[in-house]
C-alpha cells in the first residue's frame, strides 16, 4: 500500500539506527548460537567425534551416500569391539550439496565450531582438493576415500592420505597390459573415449587412452561432456559413427548409464567397453535394463577378497545392509581403518600436536585393510593398482589381474 | 563428418527443436498475453517430469498417461496463478516484479522436488527405452519419436486454437492490443487468465516428452530456461509462430555443431543468436512491433 | 549526513514548506541520532573479529560482509534504475576468476591483479550492457540471466584456461597467516570495501546523475523526454554496478582460495543479491546491507538445523515471493512506517513513487486501464492525509 512507504527525512535517520541495531543483533545471536553447542573437551570417557561432509544430495550423491554407510558401518562395528582408546566414536556428518563452498564450510564448522577430534574426508576429487586444504590449515590428519585424480597429489598436501589402492591414472593399468599383450591379428585396433569433465572421471580414462594410445591403438572419438549432461545422444552418435573396436566411458554414475542406453539406441556393439565407478553400483544393472554382459570397470575392492579384516568386514556389513558392501562402502571404511590403525599406535586422538604424530606414523607405517595392506608416499598417494570387474553371466567377477581372477576375461563382449 | 553422422544430427536436431518449439510457445504465450516472462516455467516442466517418472517408477503405469492428469492439473494451476498472483502486482512494475515472482516459484518448485524426491538424478526406465528404428540410415530411438510426436500434435492443436476459434481470435487481439481489444468487448483479464493455463499445459506436455528419454534433477531447470528465452527474443517476443521456427531453426543448429564443438560449446549458440538479435534486430526475427518496447 | 534516499519529489520541495522551528530543532537530533547509529555500527564490525568466539563464526561473518557488498554494489543498478538484474553473480564469478587468471598467469600481486580483474570487468560489462539494455525491462532480464548461464558454459568447457570443472585455486595473499587471522584480515578488507560502496551509492544518490537514474526508476518515458540521456546513463550504472560486484567477487577470491564454475556462476547467489538488497529496500543506501544481515545470518541457522535437505531453496523461493507480494519497497521502509505511528509527527513531506500514484490514481478511477502502462498520465494529486 502507498501509506507505508512514503517516508520522511526523518525516519531514514531512524532507519541507520535500525541497521545498526539489527546488524549487533545479528552478530550476537551468531555469537551465541555457537557458544551453545561446542563440544566438551575431550575427556576419557567422552566419545571421539569424528567430522565429516559428505555430498548426500546433488551430483554425487549416489556415491556419497555409500560412503556414508562405509563411514556409519565402521562406526558401528567398532563401538561393537569397545571402542577407539576404549572410548566411543561418535561420527558428525554434514550434508555439502555436492558443492565446494559448501565443503569448505562445513569443515570449517566441525574443526574450529565443534572442535571434532579426528576429521574424514568427502567424496569425489572436487571436494577433497579444498578441504584438505582447510584441514592442512588446521594442522588436522586427512584420510580420504576418494580423491583419486592426480592433481590431488600435486596440490603439496603433507597431511593427506588416499585410502584406497590407487589413483585414478592407474585404475585401468592390468586392462591395458591385458590389450596390449593379446596376438597382433585378435588385438581391438580403435577406441571412442568419452568423460565426464572431472578430474577422477578424466584419469581413470585418460590413464587408459594414453597406455592403448601408446601401445598403437587409435584413438577415433575423444569427447568432453559436462557433469550436468542429460542428452547423450549426439556422444553416442559420434562414437557409433566412428565403429570404434573399444569404448571408454570416464563416468560417475547416472551419466555412464545414459551413455549406454544412447549406444543401446543406436544398436553400437563395441568389442570392449569399460566405464569408471557406475558399474560397480548396485543400482547399475537395472538402470540399464540388464544389458549388462560383458561391460568392465575398474574396482578398488572386492567382497571376496581374502583379506582377514574383509572377510569380518564384509559378513558383519551383510548382516546390517542385507546385501555385501560396494566399493564406496569399502572405500569409507578403508578410511576408517587407516586412521584408527594411526590413533591406537600414537595413542591419542584430538586436536593439536596429536594430529601430528598420526600424519607422522602413517608416512612411515603400512596398514592393514579391507582392500589388502595400503602404504603412502610423500604426497599421500597409495602405492597398489586396481583390480577388473566384468559382468560374466550376469554376475560381477574380477577377471584381472590373473592371481585376483574369479573369471576368465570375457572378450570380445557379447551384444547388448 | 560423415554423410550418416550428418543425417543422424540433423533428425536428432529436429526432434529436439520439436520439443524447444512447445515450450517455446509456451514462453512466448505468456509473454505475449501478460508482459510476463515467466522463468518458473522450465521449473513446471521438470514439475510435470518428476510426476511422469513418480506414476510410472511407483505406479508401474506409462508415464504417457500421467498426462491425463498434469495437463488439465497445470491448466488450473497457471489459470490460478496469473488470477492470484501476477494481477496482484503493481502494473508499472509489472514486467521485473513479475520476474522476480516467477523466478521464487522457479527456486520454490526446485527446492520442493528436492525436498521430496532427493537431489538423485532420475531416469525412467521403460521396456522400450533402447530400442530404435532406422530411418534414412540414421538410427532413431523410439522413445525420441514419440516425444516428438507428442510436441508436434500439441503443437498444431495449439495451432488451431489460436487460429480457428473465438477464444483464440480473443487470444491474439488480447496479444497484439489489448487496449483496442478491450474496446470491442473482449474480457482481456479472463483471456489473459486463460493464456497462462494454456502456456503451463505446454509446460506439462513438454515435461512428460522430456521424462521419456532424459535424466531429471531438480536444478535442470536453469539448463532449459536459458535456450527457451533465447529463442523467444530470436523469434520475436510474444509471437508463437516466430518462437516455434526459431526452436527448430536453433535446435537443429546446435545438434550439427555438436559433432565439429561438442556438447557444452554447441550450446553457446542460443546465447550467440540471443545477443546477436538483441544488437541487430531487438524486436526479434519474426516478431512485429509488439517487441520493440520491451 | 543528509538523506540518502531522498529523490526528486523530495528535492524540489525542500523544507521551506515545514514550519521551520520545530523542523529544525528535530533535524539536528536526528542528525545527532543518525551519527550515532553510524559510530554504533562502524563499532560493532570493528570489535566483531575480536569478539567471534571461533574461527568459524569468524568466517560466516566475513562471508555476511561479502553478501553485502555484492547486495550493494547489485543496488546500484537495482535501486537507482528499477532495472532488476537476476545475473550478477556473472561479475562476482567474473571477477573472482579474473583475480585468479591473473595472478596464476602474469604472477602479479595479489591486490593488483584484483584491481585489474575489476577492470576487466568493467570492459566486458560496456557490450553485454549495451545489447542488455538495447530494449526495456524483459530482455535486460533474459540478458542478464542468460548471461550467467553462457558464462558457466563457458568456464566449464575452456578447461585450460579456466581450470574447467575441477576448479581454479587462487594463492593467498598472505601464505604466513594462520586460518583465523585470515579470516579477521578479510573481515577488516571486506567492511573497507563495503564503506567504499557506500560512501560512492551516497554520493551518487545526491548527484545530477543520481537523480537522473531515479527518473529513469520512476517514468522513463517521461525522463527522456526531460532530456535525460536515458540509455547512457542506465550503461553508466550498469558497468558501475558490475565493476563493484566483480570486486566484491576477486575479493572473495583471494579470501575463499577454490574457484568452482557451478559456485561462481551460480543464479541462486545472483538472486540472494536480488533478494537481500529488496529485502532491506533498494530505495535506501542501508537496505542491502540489512537484508544482506537478515539472509546472510538466516541461511546460516538454515544450514545449521536443516543442513540435510533443500529447504533452503523453499525458503528462500517463499520469502522472495513474499517480499515481491506484500513489501515490494523493503524492510526498513515497513519499519519506519511502523515506527512513526510512535514517533514524532515531524514533517509533511511526502515521497511516492509514480507507480504508487498511478495505482492509488487507477483505484480512483482517474485513470482508465494502464495495465500495459500505456494508459494516460497519471497526475499527482496533492493530498494531505496525516
Amino acid at each position: 500500500m502507498a501509506q507505508t512507504t512514503r517516508r520522511t527525512r526523518g525516519t531514514t535517520h531512524r532507519g541507520q539506527a535500525l541497521v545498526a541495531a539489527a546488524s549487533a543483533a545479528a552478530l550476537l545471536i551468531l555469537t551465541a548460537c555457537s557458544d551453545a553447542d561446542s563440544s566438551g573437551d575431550g575427556g576419557d570417557d567422552d566419545p571421539i567425534v569424528i567430522g565429516i561432509s559428505l555430498p548426500l544430495t546433488g551430483d554425487f550423491s549416489e556415491p556419497g551416500k555409500g560412503v556414508q554407510r562405509g563411514y556409519e558401518a565402521w562406526a558401528q562395528m567398532v563401538n561393537e569391539d569397545g571402542g577407539l582408546l576404549g572410548r566411543q566414536v561418535e561420527l558428525k556428518i554434514l550434508d555439502d550439496q555436492s558443492n565446494a563452498d559448501r565443503v569448505v564450510a562445513d569443515y570449517e564448522a566441525l574443526i574450529a565450531k565443534d572442535e571434532v577430534d579426528l576429521v574424514f574426508g568427502p567424496f569425489s576429487t572436487r571436494l577433497v582438493v579444498p578441504s584438505a586444504r582447510i584441514a592442512q590449515e588446521y594442522g588436522m590428519l586427512f584420510v580420504e576415500p576418494a580423491g583419486a585424480a592426480a592433481e590431488v597429489f600435486e596440490q603439496g598436501f603433507d597431511n593427506l592420505f588416499y585410502a584406497a589402492p590407487a589413483i585414478a591414472d592407474d585404475h585401468y593399468n592390468y586392462l591395458a597390459e591385458h590389450i596390449l599383450a593379446m596376438p597382433e591379428a585378435e588385438r581391438p585396433t580403435t577406441v571412442a573415449v568419452a568423460s565426464m569433465d572431472d578430474p577422477f572421471a578424466q584419469g581413470t580414462a585418460y590413464g587408459l587412452r594414453d597406455k592403448l594410445a601408446e601401445g598403437g591403438l587409435e584413438v577415433l572419438v575423444d569427447e568432453v561432456y559436462p557433469p550436468n549432461t542429460t542428452d547423450f545422444s549426439p556422444i553416442a552418435a559420434k562414437i557409433a559413427d566412428s565403429g570404434a573396436d573399444v569404448v571408454i566411458g570416464g563416468t560417475q554414475y547416472q551419466d555412464a548409464v545414459n551413455l549406454i542406453v544412447a549406444l543401446q539406441q543406436l544398436n553400437y556393439q563395441p568389442q570392449l567397453a569399460a566405464f569408471s565407478t557406475a558399474p560397480t553400483n548396485p543400482e547399475f544393472s537395472e538402470a540399464i535394463g540388464s544389458k549388462t554382459e560383458g561391460i568392465l570397470s575398474p574396482t578398488g575392492y572386492t567382497p571376496e577378497a581374502a583379506w582377514p579384516s574383509n572377510v569380518d568386514f564384509v559378513e558383519r556389513y551383510t548382516e546390517i545392509h542385507g546385501n555385501p558392501p560396494g566399493e564406496d562402502e569399502a572405500n569409507a571404511f578403508t578410511t576408517g581403518q587407516v586412521v584408527a590403525a594411526a590413533v591406537e599406535a600414537v595413542g591419542c586422538a584430538e586436536q593439536g600436536d596429536c594430529q601430528q604424530q598420526l600424519i607422522d606414523w602413517l608416512r612411515d607405517n603400512e596398514v592393514e585393510t579391507v582392500v589388502g595392506p595400503l602404504s603412502w608416499d610423500a604426497t599421500g598417494k597409495p602405492q597398489g593398482a586396481h583390480l577388473m570387474q566384468q559382468y560374466v553371466d550376469g554376475k560381477i567377477a574380477i577377471v584381472l589381474p590373473e592371481a585376483a581372477a574369479e573369471a576368465a576375461p570375457v572378450f570380445p563382449k557379447p551384444e547388448w | 563428418m560423415t554423410g550418416s553422422l550428418l543425417i543422424q544430427s540433423l533428425i536428432l536436431g529436429v526432434l529436439l527443436g520439436g520439443l524447444y518449439a512447445l515450450l517455446a510457445a509456451g514462453l512466448t504465450l505468456y509473454f505475449g498475453v501478460m508482459r510476463v516472462v515467466m522463468i518458473a516455467h522450465s521449473a513446471f516442466l521438470i514439475l510435470a517430469a518428476y510426476l511422469a517418472w513418480f506414476a510410472s517408477s511407483t505406479l508401474g503405469i506409462d508415464p504417457l498417461l500421467t498426462l491425463v492428469v498434469t495437463v488439465p492439473l497445470f491448466f488450473g494451476i497457471g489459470v490460478l496463478m496469473q488470477r492470484l498472483l501476477i494481477r496482484r502486482l503493481r502494473p508499472a512494475t509489472l514486467t521485473m516484479m513479475s520476474v522476480l515472482l516467477t523466478f521464487a516459484i522457479a527456486l520454490f518448485i526446485e527446492g520442493l522436488i528436492g525436498f521430496v524426491w532427493g537431489g538423485t538424478q532420475r531416469r525412467i526406465q521403460l521396456p522400450y527405452s533402447s530400442a530404435s528404428i532406422e530411418i534414412f540410415g540414421a538410427r532413431i530411438a523410439v522413445v525420441k519419436l514419440i516425444a516428438f510426436g507428442l510436441a508436434a500434435l500439441s503443437l498444431l492443436v495449439l495451432y488451431l486454437l489460436m487460429k480457428h476459434t473465438r477464444f483464440g481470435q480473443a487470444l491474439r487481439a488480447t496479444i497484439q492490443h489489448p487496449e483496442a481489444a478491450q474496446l470491442v468487448g473482449i474480457r482481456t483479464d479472463r483471456v489473459a487468465g486463460l493464456g497462462f493455463g494454456l502456456g503451463l499445459a505446454t509446460a506439462a506436455l513438454g515435461g512428460t516428452a522430456l521424462s521419456l528419454d532424459a535424466t531429471i534433477y531438480p536444478s535442470l531447470h536453469w539448463h532449459w530456461i536459458g535456450p527457451l528465452m533465447a529463442i523467444i527474443v530470436v523469434g520475436g517476443l510474444g509471437s508463437i509462430p516466430g518462437a516455434a521456427i526459431a526452436a527448430l531453426v536453433l535446435g537443429v543448429g546446435q545438434s550439427l555443431l555438436q559433432v565439429p564443438l561438442g556438447t557444452t560449446w554447441a550450446q553457446t549458440i542460443f546465447y550467440v543468436a540471443l545477443f546477436v538479435t538483441l544488437m541487430v534486430r531487438p524486436q526479434g526475427f519474426f516478431g512485429g512491433r509488439l517487441a520493440q518496447r520491451f | 549526513m543528509p538523506n540518502a534516499s531522498s529523490t526528486l519529489a523530495t528535492r524540489s520541495r525542500g523544507p521551506a514548506q515545514t514550519p521551520a522551528d520545530g523542523a529544525r530543532r528535530s533535524r539536528r537530533n536526528r542528525q545527532i541520532a543518525s551519527a550515532l547509529a553510524l559510530v554504533v555500527g562502524v563499532a560493532v564490525v570493528a570489535v566483531f573479529p575480536f569478539a567471534a568466539p571461533d574461527a568459524y563464526v569468524l568466517s560466516a561473518g566475513v562471508v555476511i560482509l561479502s553478501y553485502a557488498c555484492t547486495a550493494t554494489s547489485w543496488n546500484f543498478m537495482g535501486g537507482f534504475t528499477g532495472y532488476i538484474s537476476l545475473g550478477h553473480a556473472a561479475y562476482f564469478g567474473l571477477g573472482a576468476y579474473g583475480t585468479g587468471i591473473i595472478v596464476r598467469d602474469l604472477g602479479l600481486p595479489s591486490f593488483l591483479a584484483w584491481a585489474l580483474a575489476g577492470l576487466a570487468v568493467a570492459i566486458i560489462t560496456i557490450p553485454v550492457g549495451i545489447a542488455a539494455l538495447r530494449v526495456r525491462g524483459a530482455s535486460f532480464v533474459i540478458v542478464s540471466i542468460a548471461f550467467v548461464l553462457i558464462l558457466l558454459l563457458v568456464f566449464q568447457a575452456w578447461g585450460s584456461f579456466t581450470g574447467g570443472s575441477s576448479g581454479l585455486v587462487v594463492p593467498r595473499p598472505f601464505p604466513d597467516l594462520m586460518r583465523p587471522e585470515h579470516h579477521r584480515v578479510f573481515f577488516y578488507l571486506f567492511a573497507a570495501l563495503l564503506a567504499v560502496m557506500l560512501t560512492l551509492w551516497w554520493a551518487i544518490s545526491r548527484s545530477r546523475f543520481g537523480i537522473g537514474l531515479k527518473a529513469i526508476r520512476e517514468d522513463e518515458d517521461k525522463a527522456e523526454a526531460l532530456g535525460i540521456p536515458t540509455r547512457n546513463y542506465k550503461l553508466v550504472a550498469y558497468v558501475v554496478s558490475a565493476t563493484l560486484t566483480g570486486l566484491a567477487g576477486g575479493m572473495y577470491a583471494l579470501w575463499f582460495g577454490d574457484l568452482d564454475p557451478i559456485f561462481q556462476f551460480s543464479i541462486l547467489l545472483g538472486s540472494y543479491m536480488v533478494l537481500m538488497a529488496l529485502l532491506g529496500g533498494i530505495r535506501n543506501l542501508f537496505g542491502p546491507l540489512v537484508g544482506a544481515v537478515i539472509v546472510g545470518v538466516a541461511l546460516e541457522i538454515f544450514k545449521l538445523e536443516f543442513g540435510d535437505t533443500q529447504f533452503h531453496l523453499v525458503a528462500t523461493g517463499l520469502l522472495l515471493a513474499l517480499v515481491v507480494l506484500f513489501m515490494p519497497d523493503g524492510i526498513i521502509p515497513a519499519v519506519q512506517a511502523g515506527l512513526r505511528r510512535f514517533g514524532p509527527q515531524s514533517s509533511s513531506i511526502r515521497e511516492m513513487t509514480a507507480a504508487e500514484l498511478a495505482e492509488r490514481n487507477a483505484a480512483a478511477g482517474v485513470s482508465g486501464d494502464s495495465v500495459f502502462s500505456g494508459g494516460p498520465t497519471p497526475t499527482p494529486t496533492p493530498e494531505e492525509k496525516r
